[in-house]
Protein backbone atom coordinates (compact mmCIF):
# COMPACT_ATOMS: atom_id res chain seq x y z
CA UNK A 1 0.00 0.00 0.00
CA UNK A 2 1.48 3.64 -0.94
CA UNK A 3 -0.41 5.44 2.05
CA UNK A 4 2.56 7.52 3.62
CA UNK A 5 2.78 6.86 7.61
CA UNK A 6 2.70 10.03 9.41
CA UNK A 7 3.82 10.44 13.19
CA UNK A 8 0.22 11.44 14.30
CA UNK A 9 -1.04 7.82 12.57
CA UNK A 10 1.61 6.18 14.71
CA UNK A 11 0.44 8.19 17.92
CA UNK A 12 -3.08 7.38 16.96
CA UNK A 13 -1.82 3.25 16.70
CA UNK A 14 -0.01 3.32 19.89
CA UNK A 15 -3.05 4.72 21.64
CA UNK A 16 -5.42 2.38 19.90
CA UNK A 17 -2.88 -0.35 20.87
CA UNK A 18 -3.21 0.49 24.28
CA UNK A 19 -6.82 1.19 24.79
CA UNK A 20 -7.29 -2.64 23.51
CA UNK A 21 -4.70 -3.88 25.26
CA UNK A 22 -6.23 -3.52 28.94
CA UNK A 23 -9.44 -5.35 28.15
CA UNK A 24 -7.13 -8.09 26.34
CA UNK A 25 -5.02 -8.06 29.27
CA UNK A 26 -8.40 -8.01 31.69
CA UNK A 27 -10.07 -10.49 29.85
CA UNK A 28 -6.69 -13.13 29.40
CA UNK A 29 -5.91 -12.59 33.34
CA UNK A 30 -9.18 -14.82 33.66
CA UNK A 31 -7.63 -17.55 31.99
CA UNK A 32 -4.49 -17.19 33.75
CA UNK A 33 -5.99 -17.66 37.09
CA UNK A 34 -7.82 -20.88 36.07
CA UNK A 35 -4.44 -22.15 34.18
CA UNK A 36 -2.71 -20.85 37.08
CA UNK A 37 -4.88 -22.67 39.70
CA UNK A 38 -6.28 -25.88 38.08
CA UNK A 39 -3.86 -26.20 34.35
CA UNK A 40 -6.34 -26.22 32.62
CA UNK A 41 -6.90 -24.12 29.77
CA UNK A 42 -10.85 -22.78 29.39
CA UNK A 43 -11.31 -22.97 25.51
CA UNK A 44 -14.37 -21.85 26.68
CA UNK A 45 -13.19 -18.40 28.11
CA UNK A 46 -14.51 -16.56 25.21
CA UNK A 47 -17.95 -18.03 24.91
CA UNK A 48 -18.69 -16.61 28.67
CA UNK A 49 -17.31 -13.37 27.52
CA UNK A 50 -19.70 -13.61 24.94
CA UNK A 51 -22.21 -14.33 26.89
CA UNK A 52 -21.66 -11.38 29.15
CA UNK A 53 -21.89 -9.60 25.98
CA UNK A 54 -25.57 -10.44 25.39
CA UNK A 55 -26.38 -9.93 29.18
CA UNK A 56 -25.78 -6.41 28.65
CA UNK A 57 -27.38 -6.43 24.92
CA UNK A 58 -30.42 -7.56 26.85
CA UNK A 59 -30.31 -5.56 29.26
CA UNK A 60 -29.99 -2.70 27.17
CA UNK A 61 -32.68 -3.75 24.73
CA UNK A 62 -35.25 -4.29 27.05
CA UNK A 63 -34.68 -2.38 30.58
CA UNK A 64 -32.72 0.12 28.63
CA UNK A 65 -30.37 -0.12 31.28
CA UNK A 66 -27.22 1.88 30.58
CA UNK A 67 -24.55 -0.79 29.44
CA UNK A 68 -21.65 0.07 31.69
CA UNK A 69 -24.08 -0.51 34.69
CA UNK A 70 -25.06 -3.64 33.27
CA UNK A 71 -21.56 -4.89 34.42
CA UNK A 72 -23.15 -5.10 37.89
CA UNK A 73 -25.55 -7.91 36.51
CA UNK A 74 -23.02 -9.87 33.73
CA UNK A 75 -20.02 -9.85 35.90
CA UNK A 76 -22.25 -11.88 39.26
CA UNK A 77 -24.25 -13.69 36.62
CA UNK A 78 -21.27 -15.12 34.66
CA UNK A 79 -19.27 -15.78 38.10
CA UNK A 80 -22.57 -18.15 39.29
CA UNK A 81 -22.34 -20.02 35.51
CA UNK A 82 -18.62 -20.35 36.36
CA UNK A 83 -19.16 -22.06 39.72
CA UNK A 84 -21.41 -24.54 38.07
CA UNK A 85 -19.61 -25.29 34.97
CA UNK A 86 -17.15 -26.17 37.77
CA UNK A 87 -18.90 -27.76 40.34
CA UNK A 88 -20.58 -30.04 37.90
CA UNK A 89 -17.87 -30.47 34.98
CA UNK A 90 -14.46 -29.13 35.20
CA UNK A 91 -13.47 -30.43 38.76
CA UNK A 92 -13.79 -34.01 37.24
CA UNK A 93 -10.76 -33.33 34.66
CA UNK A 94 -8.77 -31.13 36.92
CA UNK A 95 -5.89 -33.98 38.00
CA UNK A 96 -6.92 -35.97 34.37
CA UNK A 97 -4.73 -35.25 31.58
CA UNK A 98 -4.38 -31.87 29.81
CA UNK A 99 -5.84 -33.18 26.59
CA UNK A 100 -9.28 -34.05 28.44
CA UNK A 101 -9.96 -30.68 30.18
CA UNK A 102 -9.30 -29.02 26.55
CA UNK A 103 -11.61 -31.58 25.06
CA UNK A 104 -14.21 -30.87 28.05
CA UNK A 105 -13.85 -27.16 27.65
CA UNK A 106 -14.09 -27.45 23.98
CA UNK A 107 -17.35 -29.47 24.21
CA UNK A 108 -18.67 -26.93 26.60
CA UNK A 109 -17.92 -23.79 24.58
CA UNK A 110 -19.84 -26.01 21.51
CA UNK A 111 -22.46 -26.26 23.36
CA UNK A 112 -23.24 -22.86 25.03
CA UNK A 113 -22.44 -21.03 21.39
CA UNK A 114 -25.21 -23.36 19.86
CA UNK A 115 -27.64 -22.82 23.05
CA UNK A 116 -26.90 -19.00 22.38
CA UNK A 117 -27.95 -19.22 18.31
CA UNK A 118 -30.88 -21.02 19.59
CA UNK A 119 -31.92 -18.17 22.25
CA UNK A 120 -30.82 -15.47 20.58
CA UNK A 121 -30.47 -16.50 16.90
CA UNK A 122 -27.49 -15.84 15.10
CA UNK A 123 -28.44 -12.37 14.20
CA UNK A 124 -25.36 -9.55 14.70
CA UNK A 125 -26.61 -7.51 17.40
CA UNK A 126 -25.16 -3.91 18.26
CA UNK A 127 -25.67 -2.22 21.33
CA UNK A 128 -26.30 1.87 20.32
CA UNK A 129 -25.01 3.70 23.15
CA UNK A 130 -21.96 6.00 23.09
CA UNK A 131 -20.61 6.88 19.50
CA UNK A 132 -17.98 9.78 18.43
CA UNK A 133 -14.71 10.71 19.70
CA UNK A 134 -12.99 13.08 21.84
CA UNK A 135 -10.32 15.41 19.74
CA UNK A 136 -6.96 15.78 21.47
CA UNK A 137 -4.94 17.88 19.16
CA UNK A 138 -4.78 15.39 16.11
CA UNK A 139 -5.71 12.27 17.65
CA UNK A 140 -8.95 10.83 17.90
CA UNK A 141 -10.12 8.61 20.57
CA UNK A 142 -13.42 6.70 20.49
CA UNK A 143 -15.51 7.49 23.34
CA UNK A 144 -16.68 4.16 24.17
CA UNK A 145 -13.32 2.87 24.03
CA UNK A 146 -11.95 5.14 26.56
CA UNK A 147 -14.61 4.03 28.89
CA UNK A 148 -14.00 0.91 28.17
CA UNK A 149 -10.08 1.27 28.71
CA UNK A 150 -10.73 2.54 31.88
CA UNK A 151 -13.18 0.14 33.23
CA UNK A 152 -10.64 -2.53 32.36
CA UNK A 153 -7.92 -0.91 34.10
CA UNK A 154 -9.73 -0.19 37.48
CA UNK A 155 -11.13 -4.24 37.09
CA UNK A 156 -7.71 -5.38 36.81
CA UNK A 157 -5.71 -3.40 38.96
CA UNK A 158 -8.87 -4.32 41.48
CA UNK A 159 -7.73 -7.96 40.82
CA UNK A 160 -4.38 -7.61 41.03
CA UNK A 161 -5.17 -6.22 44.32
CA UNK A 162 -7.06 -8.54 45.67
CA UNK A 163 -4.70 -11.49 44.30
CA UNK A 164 -2.43 -9.55 46.28
CA UNK A 165 -3.59 -8.32 49.43
CA UNK A 166 -6.83 -10.66 50.35
CA UNK A 167 -6.79 -14.10 52.19
CA UNK A 168 -8.73 -15.44 49.06
CA UNK A 169 -6.50 -13.67 46.83
CA UNK A 170 -3.30 -15.11 48.83
CA UNK A 171 -5.04 -18.74 48.72
CA UNK A 172 -5.61 -18.05 45.07
CA UNK A 173 -1.74 -17.33 44.69
CA UNK A 174 -0.87 -20.17 46.84
CA UNK A 175 -2.70 -22.89 44.80
CA UNK A 176 -1.30 -21.43 42.08
CA UNK A 177 2.27 -22.59 43.25
CA UNK A 178 1.60 -25.83 44.35
CA UNK A 179 -1.84 -27.19 44.99
CA UNK A 180 -0.09 -29.88 47.32
CA UNK A 181 1.49 -27.44 49.49
CA UNK A 182 -1.72 -25.52 49.47
CA UNK A 183 -3.76 -28.46 50.83
CA UNK A 184 -1.02 -29.10 53.56
CA UNK A 185 -1.38 -25.72 54.89
CA UNK A 186 -5.12 -26.14 55.07
CA UNK A 187 -6.60 -24.35 51.39
CA UNK A 188 -9.44 -25.94 50.58
CA UNK A 189 -8.47 -26.63 47.45
CA UNK A 190 -11.16 -27.59 45.48
CA UNK A 191 -12.98 -24.57 46.78
CA UNK A 192 -10.29 -22.21 45.59
CA UNK A 193 -10.76 -24.52 42.41
CA UNK A 194 -14.76 -22.97 42.51
CA UNK A 195 -13.21 -19.54 42.96
CA UNK A 196 -10.95 -19.70 40.42
CA UNK A 197 -13.39 -20.31 37.64
CA UNK A 198 -16.04 -17.86 38.96
CA UNK A 199 -13.88 -14.94 39.20
CA UNK A 200 -12.27 -15.52 35.95
CA UNK A 201 -15.72 -16.02 34.24
CA UNK A 202 -16.49 -12.70 35.90
CA UNK A 203 -13.76 -11.32 34.27
CA UNK A 204 -14.67 -12.87 30.85
CA UNK A 205 -18.27 -11.19 31.51
CA UNK A 206 -16.67 -7.65 32.10
CA UNK A 207 -14.48 -8.45 28.83
CA UNK A 208 -18.18 -8.91 27.29
CA UNK A 209 -20.21 -6.11 28.43
CA UNK A 210 -17.37 -3.93 27.61
CA UNK A 211 -17.23 -5.28 23.51
CA UNK A 212 -20.87 -5.07 23.64
CA UNK A 213 -20.64 -1.09 23.29
CA UNK A 214 -17.85 -1.18 21.33
CA UNK A 215 -18.29 -4.28 18.36
CA UNK A 216 -21.42 -5.74 17.18
CA UNK A 217 -21.76 -9.52 18.96
CA UNK A 218 -23.27 -12.31 17.92
CA UNK A 219 -22.92 -16.43 19.14
CA UNK A 220 -19.90 -16.93 17.30
CA UNK A 221 -17.64 -13.39 18.60
CA UNK A 222 -16.27 -15.45 21.44
CA UNK A 223 -14.06 -17.79 19.59
CA UNK A 224 -11.64 -15.43 18.99
CA UNK A 225 -11.25 -13.97 22.56
CA UNK A 226 -10.64 -17.19 23.70
CA UNK A 227 -7.48 -17.45 21.22
CA UNK A 228 -6.33 -14.24 21.82
CA UNK A 229 -6.68 -14.26 25.55
CA UNK A 230 -4.44 -17.63 25.39
CA UNK A 231 -1.99 -15.60 22.92
CA UNK A 232 -1.71 -13.09 25.75
CA UNK A 233 -0.96 -15.62 28.57
CA UNK A 234 1.67 -17.27 26.41
CA UNK A 235 3.04 -14.08 25.63
CA UNK A 236 3.22 -12.84 29.43
CA UNK A 237 4.18 -16.84 30.50
CA UNK A 238 1.61 -18.83 31.44
CA UNK A 239 0.78 -19.07 35.27
CA UNK A 240 2.53 -15.52 35.10
CA UNK A 241 -0.26 -13.17 36.47
CA UNK A 242 1.65 -9.26 35.86
CA UNK A 243 2.80 -11.26 32.36
CA UNK A 244 -0.95 -11.25 31.33
CA UNK A 245 -0.98 -6.81 32.02
CA UNK A 246 1.79 -7.42 30.03
CA UNK A 247 0.41 -9.51 27.57
CA UNK A 248 -2.23 -7.78 26.74
CA UNK A 249 -0.86 -4.68 26.01
CA UNK A 250 1.80 -5.76 23.80
CA UNK A 251 -0.83 -7.71 21.81
CA UNK A 252 -2.77 -4.76 21.53
CA UNK A 253 0.09 -2.94 20.18
CA UNK A 254 1.28 -5.75 17.39
CA UNK A 255 -2.71 -5.97 16.70
CA UNK A 256 -3.06 -1.99 15.87
CA UNK A 257 0.86 -1.34 14.26
CA UNK A 258 0.62 -4.34 11.50
CA UNK A 259 -3.10 -3.13 10.74
CA UNK A 260 -1.25 0.14 9.79
CA UNK A 261 0.46 -1.69 7.39
CA UNK A 262 -1.72 -4.46 6.41
CA UNK A 263 -5.73 -4.60 6.56
CA UNK A 264 -6.90 -5.36 9.83
CA UNK A 265 -7.74 -8.85 8.28
CA UNK A 266 -4.43 -9.60 7.95
CA UNK A 267 -3.07 -8.14 11.46
CA UNK A 268 -4.82 -11.33 13.47
CA UNK A 269 -2.66 -13.73 10.62
CA UNK A 270 0.22 -11.61 12.46
CA UNK A 271 -0.91 -12.23 15.99
CA UNK A 272 -0.63 -15.95 14.99
CA UNK A 273 2.96 -15.35 13.64
CA UNK A 274 3.62 -13.83 16.79
CA UNK A 275 2.41 -16.65 18.75
CA UNK A 276 4.50 -19.24 16.88
CA UNK A 277 7.51 -16.96 16.89
CA UNK A 278 7.59 -16.58 20.87
CA UNK A 279 6.76 -20.09 21.66
CA UNK A 280 9.94 -21.05 19.38
CA UNK A 281 12.12 -18.29 21.25
CA UNK A 282 10.75 -18.80 24.63
CA UNK A 283 8.52 -22.14 25.52
CA UNK A 284 7.72 -20.28 28.35
CA UNK A 285 6.53 -16.71 27.79
CA UNK A 286 7.88 -13.73 27.85
CA UNK A 287 8.01 -13.43 31.05
CA UNK A 288 9.92 -16.82 32.07
CA UNK A 289 6.94 -18.94 34.18
CA UNK A 290 7.62 -22.33 35.29
CA UNK A 291 8.77 -24.95 32.64
CA UNK A 292 6.73 -27.31 31.27
CA UNK B 1 -11.84 -65.72 13.79
CA UNK B 2 -9.18 -63.51 11.91
CA UNK B 3 -10.09 -65.17 8.37
CA UNK B 4 -13.50 -64.53 9.33
CA UNK B 5 -13.27 -60.92 9.49
CA UNK B 6 -11.06 -60.76 6.40
CA UNK B 7 -13.68 -62.24 4.73
CA UNK B 8 -16.25 -60.25 6.01
CA UNK B 9 -14.38 -57.02 5.22
CA UNK B 10 -13.74 -58.32 1.74
CA UNK B 11 -17.44 -58.92 1.44
CA UNK B 12 -18.15 -55.71 2.58
CA UNK B 13 -15.63 -53.81 0.20
CA UNK B 14 -17.11 -55.61 -2.66
CA UNK B 15 -21.13 -54.77 -1.96
CA UNK B 16 -19.70 -50.51 -1.55
CA UNK B 17 -17.87 -51.23 -4.51
CA UNK B 18 -21.54 -52.51 -6.21
CA UNK B 19 -23.39 -50.16 -4.88
CA UNK B 20 -23.47 -47.01 -7.11
CA UNK B 21 -25.27 -49.77 -9.78
CA UNK B 22 -28.13 -49.67 -7.53
CA UNK B 23 -28.76 -46.80 -5.14
CA UNK B 24 -30.32 -43.93 -5.69
CA UNK B 25 -28.54 -40.27 -6.23
CA UNK B 26 -29.30 -39.26 -2.66
CA UNK B 27 -27.79 -43.18 -1.33
CA UNK B 28 -24.64 -42.41 -3.30
CA UNK B 29 -24.38 -38.74 -2.33
CA UNK B 30 -25.01 -40.13 1.04
CA UNK B 31 -21.72 -42.89 1.25
CA UNK B 32 -19.85 -40.58 -0.44
CA UNK B 33 -19.80 -38.21 2.56
CA UNK B 34 -19.64 -40.97 4.81
CA UNK B 35 -16.79 -42.24 2.91
CA UNK B 36 -15.44 -38.62 4.01
CA UNK B 37 -15.67 -38.50 7.34
CA UNK B 38 -14.52 -42.10 7.79
CA UNK B 39 -11.21 -40.40 6.04
CA UNK B 40 -11.22 -37.01 8.25
CA UNK B 41 -11.75 -38.92 11.32
CA UNK B 42 -9.12 -41.52 10.83
CA UNK B 43 -6.80 -39.11 9.28
CA UNK B 44 -7.54 -36.56 13.01
CA UNK B 45 -6.38 -39.81 14.33
CA UNK B 46 -3.23 -40.73 12.85
CA UNK B 47 -1.65 -37.67 14.74
CA UNK B 48 -4.30 -36.90 17.47
CA UNK B 49 -5.50 -40.01 18.64
CA UNK B 50 -1.90 -41.34 18.47
CA UNK B 51 0.48 -39.32 19.97
CA UNK B 52 -2.27 -37.31 22.20
CA UNK B 53 -1.25 -33.94 20.42
CA UNK B 54 -4.85 -32.79 20.01
CA UNK B 55 -5.48 -30.96 16.29
CA UNK B 56 -8.25 -28.32 16.90
CA UNK B 57 -7.34 -27.08 13.36
CA UNK B 58 -7.66 -30.08 11.10
CA UNK B 59 -10.22 -28.88 9.00
CA UNK B 60 -6.90 -26.35 7.72
CA UNK B 61 -5.51 -29.33 6.02
CA UNK B 62 -9.60 -29.57 4.59
CA UNK B 63 -9.50 -25.89 3.15
CA UNK B 64 -6.17 -26.07 1.79
CA UNK B 65 -6.92 -29.57 -0.25
CA UNK B 66 -9.99 -27.77 -1.48
CA UNK B 67 -8.49 -24.68 -2.76
CA UNK B 68 -5.63 -26.04 -3.69
CA UNK B 69 -7.89 -28.68 -6.14
CA UNK B 70 -9.93 -25.84 -7.50
CA UNK B 71 -7.57 -23.58 -8.39
CA UNK B 72 -5.71 -26.22 -10.53
CA UNK B 73 -9.02 -27.48 -11.90
CA UNK B 74 -11.00 -24.23 -12.73
CA UNK B 75 -7.66 -22.18 -13.26
CA UNK B 76 -4.86 -24.37 -14.58
CA UNK B 77 -7.62 -27.01 -16.60
CA UNK B 78 -6.18 -29.90 -14.37
CA UNK B 79 -8.18 -33.59 -14.32
CA UNK B 80 -9.57 -33.82 -10.76
CA UNK B 81 -8.04 -36.33 -10.58
CA UNK B 82 -4.28 -35.40 -10.47
CA UNK B 83 -5.34 -32.19 -8.94
CA UNK B 84 -6.33 -34.26 -5.93
CA UNK B 85 -3.17 -35.75 -5.48
CA UNK B 86 -1.16 -32.10 -5.65
CA UNK B 87 -3.64 -30.72 -3.47
CA UNK B 88 -2.54 -33.70 -0.87
CA UNK B 89 1.05 -32.62 -1.16
CA UNK B 90 -0.39 -29.07 -0.56
CA UNK B 91 -1.67 -30.02 2.66
CA UNK B 92 1.74 -31.58 3.43
CA UNK B 93 3.44 -28.96 2.51
CA UNK B 94 1.60 -26.71 5.13
CA UNK B 95 1.65 -29.13 7.56
CA UNK B 96 5.35 -29.45 7.41
CA UNK B 97 5.47 -25.25 7.24
CA UNK B 98 3.18 -25.37 10.41
CA UNK B 99 4.42 -28.80 12.22
CA UNK B 100 8.09 -27.94 12.03
CA UNK B 101 7.44 -25.46 14.98
CA UNK B 102 4.08 -26.34 16.41
CA UNK B 103 4.80 -29.95 17.21
CA UNK B 104 7.89 -28.89 19.65
CA UNK B 105 4.76 -27.12 21.56
CA UNK B 106 3.23 -29.49 24.74
CA UNK B 107 -0.23 -30.20 25.12
CA UNK B 108 -2.36 -27.29 25.06
CA UNK B 109 0.13 -24.80 23.06
CA UNK B 110 -0.14 -27.23 19.96
CA UNK B 111 -4.26 -27.66 20.60
CA UNK B 112 -4.71 -23.68 20.10
CA UNK B 113 -1.99 -23.25 17.27
CA UNK B 114 -3.62 -25.47 15.33
CA UNK B 115 -7.14 -23.43 16.14
CA UNK B 116 -5.47 -20.30 15.16
CA UNK B 117 -3.89 -21.91 11.87
CA UNK B 118 -7.49 -22.65 10.70
CA UNK B 119 -8.62 -19.05 11.76
CA UNK B 120 -5.13 -17.47 9.99
CA UNK B 121 -5.62 -19.71 6.11
CA UNK B 122 -9.55 -18.75 6.05
CA UNK B 123 -7.85 -15.21 6.16
CA UNK B 124 -5.50 -15.42 3.82
CA UNK B 125 -7.69 -17.41 1.51
CA UNK B 126 -9.97 -14.71 1.45
CA UNK B 127 -7.22 -11.87 1.34
CA UNK B 128 -5.50 -13.54 -1.61
CA UNK B 129 -8.56 -12.92 -4.10
CA UNK B 130 -6.91 -12.59 -7.27
CA UNK B 131 -6.03 -16.31 -7.00
CA UNK B 132 -8.97 -17.43 -4.76
CA UNK B 133 -11.89 -15.91 -5.70
CA UNK B 134 -11.69 -14.56 -1.88
CA UNK B 135 -15.43 -13.96 -0.09
CA UNK B 136 -16.97 -14.90 -3.76
CA UNK B 137 -15.63 -17.71 -3.64
CA UNK B 138 -14.37 -20.48 -6.83
CA UNK B 139 -16.52 -21.75 -9.20
CA UNK B 140 -15.49 -25.57 -11.04
CA UNK B 141 -16.59 -26.14 -14.20
CA UNK B 142 -19.57 -28.36 -14.32
CA UNK B 143 -19.39 -32.52 -14.08
CA UNK B 144 -21.19 -34.64 -13.39
CA UNK B 145 -19.34 -37.58 -12.28
CA UNK B 146 -20.62 -38.47 -8.70
CA UNK B 147 -20.26 -41.92 -8.86
CA UNK B 148 -16.33 -41.52 -9.64
CA UNK B 149 -16.06 -39.19 -6.60
CA UNK B 150 -18.07 -41.85 -5.01
CA UNK B 151 -15.08 -44.61 -5.46
CA UNK B 152 -12.50 -41.95 -4.78
CA UNK B 153 -13.43 -40.99 -1.50
CA UNK B 154 -14.29 -44.53 -0.72
CA UNK B 155 -10.85 -45.40 -1.96
CA UNK B 156 -9.55 -42.55 0.20
CA UNK B 157 -11.15 -44.16 3.48
CA UNK B 158 -10.27 -47.66 2.73
CA UNK B 159 -6.22 -46.76 2.35
CA UNK B 160 -6.16 -44.41 5.53
CA UNK B 161 -8.12 -47.21 7.71
CA UNK B 162 -5.41 -49.66 6.01
CA UNK B 163 -2.51 -47.13 6.99
CA UNK B 164 -3.65 -46.83 10.17
CA UNK B 165 -3.44 -50.89 10.93
CA UNK B 166 0.21 -50.42 8.95
CA UNK B 167 0.50 -48.05 11.35
CA UNK B 168 -0.72 -48.76 14.31
CA UNK B 169 0.83 -52.20 14.12
CA UNK B 170 4.57 -51.12 13.43
CA UNK B 171 7.42 -50.11 15.50
CA UNK B 172 6.41 -46.95 14.17
CA UNK B 173 3.32 -46.73 15.65
CA UNK B 174 3.98 -47.79 18.98
CA UNK B 175 6.79 -45.60 19.52
CA UNK B 176 4.03 -42.98 18.58
CA UNK B 177 2.04 -44.24 21.14
CA UNK B 178 5.05 -43.98 23.85
CA UNK B 179 5.26 -40.32 23.05
CA UNK B 180 1.57 -40.34 23.57
CA UNK B 181 1.90 -42.21 26.98
CA UNK B 182 5.33 -40.05 28.25
CA UNK B 183 7.02 -38.42 25.81
CA UNK B 184 10.40 -37.35 28.34
CA UNK B 185 10.57 -40.78 28.95
CA UNK B 186 10.29 -41.74 25.16
CA UNK B 187 12.94 -39.41 24.42
CA UNK B 188 15.29 -41.10 26.91
CA UNK B 189 14.79 -44.35 25.68
CA UNK B 190 16.18 -42.95 22.25
CA UNK B 191 12.87 -42.24 20.43
CA UNK B 192 13.55 -39.00 18.04
CA UNK B 193 10.54 -37.74 19.49
CA UNK B 194 10.48 -34.59 17.08
CA UNK B 195 10.81 -36.64 13.49
CA UNK B 196 8.36 -39.27 14.80
CA UNK B 197 5.47 -36.44 15.53
CA UNK B 198 6.30 -34.72 12.36
CA UNK B 199 6.01 -38.08 9.94
CA UNK B 200 2.85 -38.53 11.84
CA UNK B 201 1.47 -34.88 11.07
CA UNK B 202 2.34 -35.41 7.14
CA UNK B 203 0.77 -38.49 6.89
CA UNK B 204 -2.52 -36.92 8.86
CA UNK B 205 -2.40 -33.92 6.42
CA UNK B 206 -2.16 -35.55 3.32
CA UNK B 207 -5.58 -37.55 3.85
CA UNK B 208 -7.58 -34.29 4.45
CA UNK B 209 -5.84 -32.37 1.49
CA UNK B 210 -7.29 -34.93 -1.34
CA UNK B 211 -10.54 -35.42 0.42
CA UNK B 212 -10.46 -31.57 0.51
CA UNK B 213 -10.47 -31.66 -3.15
CA UNK B 214 -12.61 -34.59 -3.95
CA UNK B 215 -15.38 -31.88 -2.18
CA UNK B 216 -14.50 -29.32 -4.00
CA UNK B 217 -14.71 -30.81 -7.11
CA UNK B 218 -18.12 -32.81 -5.84
CA UNK B 219 -19.98 -29.03 -4.30
CA UNK B 220 -18.51 -27.52 -7.42
CA UNK B 221 -18.22 -24.32 -5.97
CA UNK B 222 -16.19 -23.20 -2.62
CA UNK B 223 -15.88 -20.45 -0.31
CA UNK B 224 -13.58 -19.52 2.81
CA UNK B 225 -16.38 -20.42 5.73
CA UNK B 226 -17.68 -23.77 3.36
CA UNK B 227 -14.20 -25.53 3.77
CA UNK B 228 -12.86 -23.63 6.82
CA UNK B 229 -15.68 -24.21 9.40
CA UNK B 230 -14.59 -25.36 12.81
CA UNK B 231 -17.41 -27.55 13.11
CA UNK B 232 -15.38 -29.88 10.91
CA UNK B 233 -12.77 -29.87 12.93
CA UNK B 234 -15.19 -30.89 16.08
CA UNK B 235 -17.31 -33.74 13.83
CA UNK B 236 -14.00 -35.14 13.19
CA UNK B 237 -12.87 -35.26 16.83
CA UNK B 238 -16.19 -36.40 17.67
CA UNK B 239 -16.21 -38.93 15.92
CA UNK B 240 -12.72 -40.31 16.54
CA UNK B 241 -13.50 -39.60 20.53
CA UNK B 242 -16.94 -41.61 20.13
CA UNK B 243 -15.47 -44.51 18.64
CA UNK B 244 -12.32 -44.89 20.64
CA UNK B 245 -9.04 -42.72 19.71
CA UNK B 246 -5.99 -44.34 19.09
CA UNK B 247 -7.70 -47.81 17.59
CA UNK B 248 -8.09 -49.34 13.98
CA UNK B 249 -11.57 -48.97 13.74
CA UNK B 250 -13.06 -46.25 16.54
CA UNK B 251 -12.66 -43.72 13.83
CA UNK B 252 -14.71 -45.74 11.50
CA UNK B 253 -17.56 -47.19 14.01
CA UNK B 254 -17.83 -43.55 15.45
CA UNK B 255 -18.06 -41.76 11.54
CA UNK B 256 -20.70 -44.27 10.84
CA UNK B 257 -22.55 -44.14 14.05
CA UNK B 258 -22.76 -40.40 14.16
CA UNK B 259 -23.09 -39.79 10.90
CA UNK B 260 -26.05 -42.42 10.06
CA UNK B 261 -27.53 -39.90 13.38
CA UNK B 262 -26.81 -36.39 11.82
CA UNK B 263 -28.24 -37.64 8.92
CA UNK B 264 -31.53 -39.07 9.81
CA UNK B 265 -32.00 -37.12 13.03
CA UNK B 266 -29.95 -34.30 14.32
CA UNK B 267 -30.50 -32.43 11.07
CA UNK B 268 -34.10 -31.62 11.67
CA UNK B 269 -32.87 -29.50 14.32
CA UNK B 270 -30.64 -26.83 13.22
CA UNK B 271 -28.71 -25.61 16.05
CA UNK B 272 -29.48 -28.44 18.68
CA UNK B 273 -27.41 -30.74 16.86
CA UNK B 274 -24.40 -28.83 17.66
CA UNK B 275 -25.79 -29.03 20.84
CA UNK B 276 -25.75 -32.11 21.04
CA UNK B 277 -22.30 -32.34 19.70
CA UNK B 278 -20.86 -30.39 22.12
CA UNK B 279 -22.74 -32.33 25.23
CA UNK B 280 -21.10 -35.43 23.28
CA UNK B 281 -17.61 -34.33 23.74
CA UNK B 282 -18.38 -33.24 27.35
CA UNK B 283 -20.25 -36.90 27.65
CA UNK B 284 -17.32 -39.11 25.65
CA UNK B 285 -14.61 -37.52 28.08
CA UNK B 286 -16.47 -37.91 31.27
CA UNK B 287 -17.62 -41.27 30.58
CA UNK B 288 -15.80 -42.98 28.13
CA UNK B 289 -13.01 -40.93 27.69
CA UNK B 290 -11.32 -43.96 25.45
CA UNK B 291 -14.79 -44.52 23.15
CA UNK B 292 -16.70 -47.23 22.77
CA UNK B 293 -14.47 -49.12 21.13
CA UNK B 294 -11.76 -48.76 23.41
CA UNK B 295 -14.20 -49.85 26.75
CA UNK B 296 -14.91 -52.44 24.63
CA UNK B 297 -10.77 -53.33 24.06
CA UNK B 298 -10.61 -53.21 27.97
CA UNK B 299 -14.03 -54.96 29.19
CA UNK B 300 -13.26 -58.18 26.76
CA UNK B 301 -9.74 -57.93 26.36
CA UNK B 302 -9.68 -57.15 22.47
CA UNK B 303 -6.53 -57.12 21.07
CA UNK B 304 -4.38 -53.69 20.46
CA UNK B 305 -5.14 -54.42 16.84
CA UNK B 306 -8.83 -53.82 16.41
Amino acid sequence: MSVTITPTMVGQVVISGLLAGALYSMVALGLALIFGVMRVINIAHGTLLMLGAYTTFWWFQLLGINPYLSLLASMPLLFAIGLLLQYTLVTRVVNAPELSSLLLTFGISIALVNLARLAFTADLRSVEFLTGAFLVGPLALSKSRLISFAVAVAITLFAYWFLQKTKLGKALRATSQSSEVAMVCGINVPRIHLYAFGIASALAAAGGSLVAVMFAIQPEMGQVYTFKSFLVIVLGGAGNYPGALLGGMLLGLVEQLSSLFLTTQLSEAVAYLLLVLVLLLRPTGLLGGRAR
Amino acid sequence: MRRAVAAALAVALVLLALYPLVATGYGIRFMLQLFMWIALAQSWNLISGLTGYVSFGHVAFFGTGAYAGAILIATHGWHWIPASLMAGVAAVILALIIGYPCLRLKGPYFAISMLGLNEVMRVLVSYFEGLTGGGLGLSLPTLYASVAIYYATGLAAVAVTAGAHLIITSRFGLRLMTIREDEIAAEAMGIDTARHKLYAFLLSAFVPGVVGAFFARDQGYIEPISVFPLITTITMIVMALFGGKGTIWGPVLGAVTLFVFQELVWVRFLYLHEILFGALIVGVVLVMPRGVLGVLQQRYRLPRTV
